[in-house]
């Protein structure tokens, strides 16, 4: 039995930094993580990190409250105003803090952090390190956390929150080195488990991004909010879904179909491949279903026209990945793009604090849904969230653990029972569904009946053949029996949370009959503010989803249209 | 294409060869996705981005360590090979596996560190020696109140070293690290080398003088199989080259 005052499950840049917090302030600390933490999916992100310092030329004026509009407007409305605010108002101090931390962030010719246009920024205010922010920021926190009193258990997946009269006290994880089943207490457990991007057969994100703290959440009779939000990204690499950067559009890249029509003059004539990522992505995914694809798979997006210099100086990246992974060089001929899903706005329903409505249990970064994002995430603003709210999610646990005496063991004890006892029928088990094939339907049915476009009929049959595929996951076998690093193992109880989540993600899609950012009905394409100025509230009881409404809360910018 | 993997089980380790139809664009960590997922769930193998930017998936491949997931399957049969890197010749990659290199890939866990399963090896020494080089930015003075400023010609020098993903693959390509399992290895060192030659930094000098020793800077033989497998350009074998004849010139050699 482990004994802690603080876990922190997730050792990405929201878990390490909340790590920072909890064990400065001497609480004895551990850090909990399926892949050992420079692993995390945080390490790919690309692009960059905003926050208003003002830096760019023409941007002196740059405020937070700019920031906080641009992403309240591209969140459609739908994201919190006052978390918006906090996170917003606290970008810049985030953004200087990673750099005396050591960050190597890009820099201006007066040495000042460079910060370059994105999507939806009425400002240039991404901040980056090249087209490696992640990989900077992520290595550079874990740095700070060298010769700081912290425990890591590298490699250890989470596999249930111990719920003990009311209060989440601790979890239970499997050592997936050697097998052995761990139970923890804690006084304060966060959950920085990242997003449910695995749940779509194409996505831009790591296959580890399973959605597990969603899936422990629920189960732990935490509500999920706003599941149905899940952004698609125009442009993946068709085979391997890597993302291609935005910026690939942006110096200039042109989309064709297979008639090598430039089709976005007949959806957008004026911003054209420059238009908001949602509507770009369903004009790639409109062309390919009405048979003007390649291969019905995909578009081109050619850059042969850059030219070979201005490839190599401002997209060497985007070579490079085009090269390795889809054989194609960009300088001399184009790249197969399709939309693919990207990022996760939803997720554990948690408060200004970074507390769920479980005491004792905290949630932040893409795992949680404090609502910063809305409808639809900006880019540059995931990075922010995970630094800002990792660190409050930290302050907020350290308060929240004084005058909390140690939890009691017995909980953990059966529920170390109820885990073993999980693990053991499915490494018994010796006849029954292939798990790989489970899993690969369940990923197409949640890209084909609630991907880019959502129909009642299509969704309806969607959540039917979920209900199959609950059935089949009973049954599910693997034929490796081992304990030793078992993956199959691991990919079986992932299976199981994602199976379970991807009921809210149905269910919060089908009950929302109207059109919001991500979110597109085809037979609802308007948005209702009058119904669905809400934040879905998904519940797991009695092995059903239940779905329910809560406010928005407003603020200074009052509700529109979403005009770019 | 054949697919010829070490399994491990101790003193009964062994190969099995796996056939399966290679895809357009296949990736050997797309294989060893599809033998796991439909021929023998048992195959273990360390994997997360797919992108070759989280350091998981280091291994030998066709006796180079390479990341799996970077390596297109069907650039590494004969007459296609294209990045043809020729390594300085180690005990480790000369253990003799035959294998038929027209329609075959060899695939061995990255060397110098314990096998825990198949092609799953044990960090725990890479990240060991890491932690000795003390890792943590260590700046001059107080916290100005906004960022430290950088002139940006210092930065492609410093970018060089900023863009290594810890993956390994050095530590298993370099001759030194085989036979003499002290030595603090060149992506430790090319760490170390990063916070010397930040400008920010407070004293230089006293980096250097951290792997002072015949474990750290001294050891290294330049055979520069670590800069020819780095699938992210960072050349260690430089900044070692660089630190070594600083030290010379302050008369710091242990
Ligand atoms: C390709 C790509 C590019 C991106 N680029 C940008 C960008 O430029 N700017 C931007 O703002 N955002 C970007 N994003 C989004 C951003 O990177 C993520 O939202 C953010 O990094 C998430 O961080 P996190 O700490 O919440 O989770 P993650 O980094 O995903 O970490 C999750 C952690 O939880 C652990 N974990 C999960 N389940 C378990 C379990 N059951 N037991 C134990 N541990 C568990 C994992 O091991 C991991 O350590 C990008 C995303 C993608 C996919
Ligand atoms: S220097 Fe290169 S090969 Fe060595 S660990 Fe870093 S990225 Fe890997
Ligand atoms: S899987 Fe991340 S580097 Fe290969």
């Amino acid at each position: 039995m482990h004994q802690y005052d603080i876990i922190i499950i997730g050792g990405g840049l929201t878990g390490l930094r909340a790590a920072i917090e909890a064990s400065e302030s001497g609480n004895n600390t551990a850090v909990i993580s399926k892949v050992h933490p420079l692993r995390s999916h945080s390490v790919a992100a690309q692009g960059g990190i905003n926050a208003a310092l003002g830096n760019a030329p023409g941007a002196e004026d740059d405020s937070w409250k700019d920031h906080a509009f641009d992403t309240v407007k591209g969140s459609d409305y739908l994201a919190d105003q006052d978390t918006v605010d906090v996170m917003c108002r606290e970008a810049p101090s985030a953004v200087i803090e990673l750099e005396h931390m050591g960050v190597v962030f890009s820099r201006f010719e007066d040495g000042r952090i460079a910060q370059r246009p994105f999507g939806g920024a009425f400002f240039p205010r991404t901040c980056y390190a090249a087209d490696r922010t992640g990989r900077n920021l992520l290595h550079t926190l874990y740095e700070q956390l060298t010769d700081m009193d912290i425990t890591f258990f590298d490699e250890y997946y989470v596999t249930s929150l111990i719920r003990d009269k009311g209060r989440i006290t601790g979890c239970t994880a499997l050592n997936i080195v050697d097998g052995s089943l761990h139970g923890f207490t804690a006084k304060a457990t966060l959950l920085a488990t990242g997003g449910y991007g695995s749940l779509f057969a194409r996505s831009t994100n790591a296959p580890i991004n399973t959605g597990d703290g969603a899936a422990l959440a629920f189960r732990a009779g935490v509500p999920l909010k706003d599941m149905e939000f899940v952004q698609f990204h125009p442009t993946t690499l068709y085979g391997s879904n890597i993302l291609i950067t935005e910026g690939a559009r942006g110096e200039g890249g042109y989309l064709f179909n297979n008639k090598h029509e430039r089709f976005m003059k007949e959806y957008v004539p004026k911003a054209m491949e420059l238009s908001p990522r949602d509507i770009v992505a369903r004009a790639i995914q409109r062309e390919v279903d009405e048979g003007r694809g390649f291969e019905d798979q995909f578009v081109h997006l050619d850059l042969t026209h850059l030219g070979a210099e201005k490839i190599n100086e401002r997209l060497p990246g985007i070579r490079s990945i085009a090269m390795d992974f889809a054989v194609v060089d960009p300088i001399k001929s184009p790249i197969p793009v399709q939309p693919g899903q990207h990022y996760s706005m939803g997720g554990v329903a948690s408060s200004i604090d970074c507390s769920t409505p479980v005491p004792g249990l905290y949630a932040a970064g893409e795992c949680a849904c404090i609502s910063v994002h809305g409808a639809n995430r900006l880019g540059g603003n995931s990075l922010l969230e995970t630094v800002v709210f990792g660190k409050i999610a930290g302050e907020s646990m350290v308060k929240g653990v004084k005058n909390i005496s140690a939890p009691s063991i017995d909980p953990v004890k059966s529920a170390l029972k109820a885990e073993l006892a999980r693990i053991d029928s499915i490494l018994t088990r010796d006849k029954g569904e292939n798990m790989a094939s489970v899993k690969e339907d369940l990923k197409n049915v949640m890209f084909d009946h609630f991907g880019v476009f959502r129909e009642e009929d299509k969704m309806k049959a969607g959540i039917k053949q979920l209900e199959k595929l609950n059935e089949r996951l009973s049954r599910v076998v693997i034929n490796d029996g081992g304990r030793l690093f078992n993956q199959s193992l691991i990919y079986t109880l992932e299976l199981q949370g994602m199976l379970l989540i991807s009921n809210a993600v149905a269910q919060g899609s089908l009950s929302r009959q109207e059109s919001r950012g991500s979110h597109f009905r085809e037979d609802y394409p308007k948005r209702d503010d009058e119904k669905f100025l809400k934040h879905t509230l998904a519940y797991y009881h009695d092995n059903k989803t239940v779905i329910e409404y809560s406010d928005v809360t407003l603020g200074r910018y009052p509700v529109k249209e979403r005009v770019y | 294409m054949k697919f010829k993997i070490f399994r491990y089980a101790g003193e009964q380790s062994r190969y099995d060869t796996f056939e399966i139809e290679p895809e357009a664009g296949m990736t050997v960590l797309d294989a060893l996705l599809h033998i796991q997922a439909r021929l023998d769930d048992s195959l273990a193998f360390r994997y997360s981005c797919r992108g070759a930017i989280c350091g998981s998936c280091a291994m030998l491949i066709n006796k180079v360590p390479r990341l799996a997931c970077r390596s297109q399957v069907s650039e590494l049969v004969e007459g296609k090979v294209k990045d043809k890197v020729t390594l300085k010749p180690y005990a480790a990659i000369e253990i003799k596996e035959p294998w038929n290199k027209e329609d075959e890939v060899l695939v061995e866990p990255l060397p110098h560190l314990p096998v825990i399963k198949d092609l799953v090896v044990d960090q725990d020494k890479f990240f060991e020696y890491y932690r000795v080089v003390e890792p943590k930015f260590k700046p001059g003075d107080e916290h100005p109140e906004k960022e430290r400023r950088m002139d940006p010609a210092d930065m492609a020098e410093l970018e060089k070293y900023t863009n290594c993903i810890l993956c390994a693959a050095c530590f298993g390509a370099c001759p030194v690290d085989g036979e003499k399992p002290e030595y603090l290895g060149p992506a430790a060192l090319a760490k170390l080398y990063r916070f010397y030659i930040d400008p920010r930094e407070k004293d230089h000098e006293s980096r250097l003088l951290q792997a002072n020793m015949e474990s750290g800077w001294w050891a290294c033989q330049f055979h520069g199989n670590c800069k020819q497998v780095c699938p992210k350009d960072v050349p260690p074998i430089l900044a070692i080259g660089k630190a070594r004849q600083k030290l010379q010139e302050i008369g710091e050699t242990p």
